[in-house]
């Protein structure tokens, strides 16, 4: 060995540990963040997300949190790299190595290795998003709109993210190499990391905390938009969330330092107590990282139980079978011909029902915003012919849904849901109805809503009013809707799926819409001479979904044709399909973010023991037996993994609860969100068992580590 | 060889001030093995920081070999703790991915003089302290003495003017602490070393030309060994020390 650099290269061999663990950890970090990055951005996924959608918008937000967890996980590793390394490079100052020689060969080495650990994860991470959806494909779920494609614009968030890792390391290793006192460094290696006294009362005020931010970052952006008619920026609604960080680091910190359970002997758990005590910031830091990352992942994780749940729900009280509307200038099948279909599959149709609806112009009120610096506002304007709405006589509607209804002449009624909510998605009052043919008007007062799913959003008036404001409406703004059972509804699915390809194949050109697009609107901008926005020429611009015949099976015809049937059994056994891309989706998402709360809770139950091995060493000397070393090393490790597991899991399980209660008017669960949850609970105890079987696996490596048997 | 003037250094831990060293002045001539002794909290080791520069004094000053070294500006302190200044640790700071022979090469490497000659210097040094069987061993396959040995022989490589030890033997057995303090004074007597070494250990410093007894950062009293034998001057360490002790 001849030159500093041959000491450098020899040192790196012996503690190849170290180097180890960082280049791991800033591969991991670029891996997961590329791969998330690639998927997220992935046209596979944004041609099924709407954009503006919440669904967007959560895929977002744990992609946020995953690059936070990445970021704090791996600068932890640099900040313990740098530990580790600093006896030597005290050792070095004192035999008078020059900080520029130091520099030299930090700085080379630091570049080998970040730049190849961050190329490696940017460059796999690609094939790992593929590999891993590949495997849904093979296993869960395929459809025609799972083929995965990748938009290299992603690569551009994993070269963000390694850049910071990159840029981090370098101002860690400035950092580092510029302090100047060598007894400092020397001895920074065997530096604890103490947290001083926690008040006892850390821990019910996080709680609260924790929960007060959760509900007033979830009801704060309504109450702007509601009440200041204010549009905030997305950092002003972020801010109102951050009562909960704080609140969840008092928890931690309290969990860390002063634990939860008051032990009548103190000096039973002393030892884990004291060693978790004394690493207890870098500790804290980790189990924030992990518990918002477990949040994150029991969020994405809720998804698929949550719709799944919500869709069965639906299908399972649907009371009708078979479900289709058209506009009435369509050559749609009717009776004879679906009964002739229904023979062909041997469906027997049980009972059938068919009624004409009108649709009219309504009168409400319309949004006027205006973008400031600091957000959109909003004022509302009153227009006496706003947009279009479904409208039934009341012996239509009774007729279709077999309730007895009666409408009072001038009154009309809304349809609301099954159980009388989604208000928000009824159109609400009117009071001023338009012929757009004849140009009749009819003023009418709210009646008492109605409730049926089916028809949701949809009004009924008095036979009188009705055959008044809808004689001469022309074709297209007339449709029928039928409803029909048939006697073996599980069995009709051929059936279902004939008729449905039935009515796309004969739907002309004019009805291949969204649900967004609006007959009336349409002619009311037409009137004024403007473009409308939801045409289907316009559509895209606007980053709605655009409706294909084409498409008949994708997602977004399935979700968004605004002449979609509902057929439960085409609906219930496509659903799957359907979803694929969504379910697998946010499945991907939970698996990232669980790797990665795996991967970081590891690395810190070993460093915690390999810190420790010196205080386990010393207390076989003081005669400790094995179990009770064993017992210490379960204090440590079970709290690494368990704290963190409770805190997050309660705090999106309380986020979750919150959200449901206050999801939709009137406020309280309905019946499938009491059924999502339960599943999301069934969730809940399979991932918390597979996260036990790990902490028993690490537990086991740990002790393994500080030859202790288990 | 090594001047120390009237030199200060205090600490601020949160508001208080501690002033751990008041003035301490004291000379070590060419050759001399010197040892300073005190109670815990005396400033012994932060005198020993101070003169490596480890940590900066606040005032006074410290020639070494006629030079200030106080006022030199980082890369010229390199330059003398690799060439003028050894090094001996309490707990060695041997590196552990190093053999004990590259260990001690280290100072050598670090200057960039690798050559050739360097091995066998490292090699008579080896041999000097007695761990020529163990050069190709890594510190953790050897004992605490042989650790600080090889300690001894590293802060040697680049024939120092002065060798500075923090606690040599703190770590040791009394055989090993005795290997380690005959390591020095063969250094001397072979090598001309000049030994600057802090100590708590009467026996260890009963070796040593003169004593410098250090009191609440001031210098309490010198004592000479003169031609007393060892166990004469570790009696009169002991008595002074017990009578500083009874003030």
């Amino acid at each position: 060995m001849r030159t500093f650099s041959e000491v450098y290269t020899a040192l790196r061999r012996k503690n190849r540990g170290q180097y180890g663990l960082l280049a791991g950890c800033c591969f991991f970090s670029v891996l997961l963040i590329t791969s998330y990055a690639c998927m997220m951005r992935s046209p596979t996924i944004l041609t099924v997300l709407p954009e503006g959608g919440d669904s967007r918008k959560q895929v977002m937000m744990v992609f946020v949190l995953a690059v936070i967890g990445c970021a704090v996980f791996t600068t932890y590793a640099a900040g313990l790299f740098f530990r580790q390394k600093s006896r030597e490079t005290g050792v070095f100052l004192a035999l008078g190595a020059s900080r520029h020689q130091l520099r030299n060969e930090l700085v080379r080495e630091l570049a080998v290795l970040s730049l190849s650990a961050c190329a490696a994860g940017a460059i796999l991470g690609a094939p790992l998003a593929w590999g891993i959806w590949q495997c849904f494909r093979l296993l869960l779920v395929d459809s025609e709109e799972m083929p995965l494609a990748f938009d290299p614009q992603a690569y551009l968030l994993a070269l963000l993210f390694s850049a910071y890792v990159v840029i981090m390391l370098f101002l860690l290793a400035a950092r580092f190499i510029r302090r100047t006192n060598i007894i400092d460094i020397v001895q920074e290696s065997h530096k604890s990391e103490p947290i001083h006294a926690v008040p006892r009362w850390y821990g019910p005020v996080g709680i609260v905390l924790a929960l007060c931010g959760a509900l007033l970052g979830y009801l704060t952006p309504s109450f702007f938009v509601r009440v200041l008619h204010w549009y905030a920026p997305g950092w002003v609604d972020a801010v109102f969330y951050l009562p909960t960080l704080l609140g969840l680091y008092m928890v931690l910190l309290h969990s860390v330092v002063n634990g939860w359970r008051r032990h009548k002997n103190r000096y039973k758990t002393i030892i884990s107590d004291a060693m978790m005590k004394f690493q207890g910031r870098q500790t804290v830091r980790n189990m924030l990282v992990m518990a918002l990352l477990i949040g994150g992942a029991y969020f994405a994780s809720f998804y698929a139980p949550m719709l799944g749940s919500s869709m069965a729900h639906s299908y399972d009280t649907r009371p009708i079978d078979f479900a289709y509307h058209w506009r009435a200038d369509q050559d749609i099948p009717e009776r004879d011909e679906v009964q002739r279909l229904a023979d062909e599959a041997a469906v027997e149709i049980t009972a059938w029902a068919q009624q004409p609806a009108a649709v009219l112009g309504v009168d409400g009120t319309y949004s006027i915003e205006t973008e400031t610096g600091f957000g959109t506002t909003y004022t509302t304007a009153y227009a006496a012919l706003l947009n279009g709405a479904t409208f039934f006589s009341e012996s239509a509607y009774n007729a279709l849904t077999g309730q007895n209804i009666n409408i009072l002449p001038g009154t009309c009624a809304n349809v609301l849901d099954d159980e009388g909510g989604s208000s928000y998605l009824s159109g609400g009052d009117v009071t001023h109805l338009t012929n757009m043919t004849t140009g009749k008007t009819l003023d009418v007062t709210p009646a008492e809503p109605l409730c049926y799913s089916l028809l949701l959003g949809c009004y009924v008036l008095d036979d009188a009013d009705y055959a008044i404001i809808a004689a001469g409406l022309d074709h297209i703004y007339r449709e029928e809707y039928v409803f029909f059972n048939v006697a073996d509804a599980e069995n009709s699915y051929a059936f279902a799926k004939a008729l449905f390809y039935e009515i796309v194949d004969r739907s002309g050109p004019e009805v291949e819409v969204g649900d967004y697009y609006d007959d009336v609107s349409a002619a009311i901008a037409a009137q004024k001479g403007e473009p409308y926005d939801f045409a289907p020429e316009n559509a895209a611009a606007l980053g709605l979904d655009t409706i294909d015949y084409a498409d008949r099976d994708s997602s977004a015809f399935r979700l968004y044709w605004k002449y979609m049937p509902q057929f439960r059994v085409l609906d219930k056994n496509d659903f799957i399909t359907t979803m694929a891309v969504f379910l697998m989706l946010f499945v991907f998402i939970a698996l990232v973010c669980f790797a990665a709360v795996i991967v970081i809770a590891f690395t810190r139950c070993m460093t915690i023991a390999l810190t420790s091995a010196r205080v386990y060493d010393d207390l076989r000397h003081l005669g400790a037996p094995n179990a009770y070393l064993f017992c210490a090393v379960r204090g440590q490790v079970s709290r690494v993994f368990v704290v963190p597991a409770l805190t997050g899991t309660g705090l999106i399980w309380a986020f979750y609860m919150i959200m449901l209660y206050f999801n939709g008017i009137p406020y309280g669960f309905t019946g499938s969100e009491l059924q999502g949850l339960a599943t999301c609970a069934a969730v809940v105890t399979a991932i918390s068992a597979l996260l036990y079987l790990v902490y028993r696996l690490t537990r086991r490596s740990v002790c393994h580590a500080l030859h202790i048997h288990t | 060889m090594l001047s120390v003037q009237n030199l200060h250094k205090s600490y601020q831990v949160g508001k208080t001030t501690y002033e751990v060293l008041k003035g301490v002045s004291l000379q070590v001539g060419e050759g001399e093995f010197v040892a300073v002794m005190g109670p815990s909290g005396s400033g012994k080791t932060t005198l020993l920081n101070c003169i490596s520069c480890y940590i900066p004094a606040d005032n006074g000053s410290i020639t070494l070999g006629g030079e200030e070294i106080a006022r030199l500006d980082e890369d010229e302190l390199a330059r003398v703790r690799n060439r003028k200044l050894g090094f001996v640790f309490q707990d060695f700071l041997l590196l552990d991915g190093l053999t004990v022979r590259d260990n001690i090469l280290l100072p050598r490497i670090i200057a960039g003089q690798s050559d050739a000659a360097m091995e066998a210097d490292a090699d008579s040094l080896c041999d000097v302290f007695g761990i020529t069987a163990i050069r190709d061993k890594y510190p953790a396959e050897i004992s605490g003495g042989e650790k600080q040995r090889t300690a001894v022989a590293r802060a040697l490589i680049n024939r120092p003017l002065l060798i500075l030890a923090d606690e040599p033997t703190g770590n040791l057995d009394s055989k090993s602490s005795r290997a380690v303090i005959d390591s020095f004074a063969q250094a001397r007597h072979a090598l001309g070393a000049t030994i600057f070494m802090v100590t708590h250990d009467s026996f260890a410093a009963s070796f040593c030309d003169r004593v410098i007894i250090l009191r609440d950062g001031v210098v309490w009293r010198t004592l000479s060994k003169g031609e007393q034998e060892r166990s004469a001057f570790q009696d009169t360490l002991l008595d002074a020390i017990r009578e500083m002790g009874k003030e």
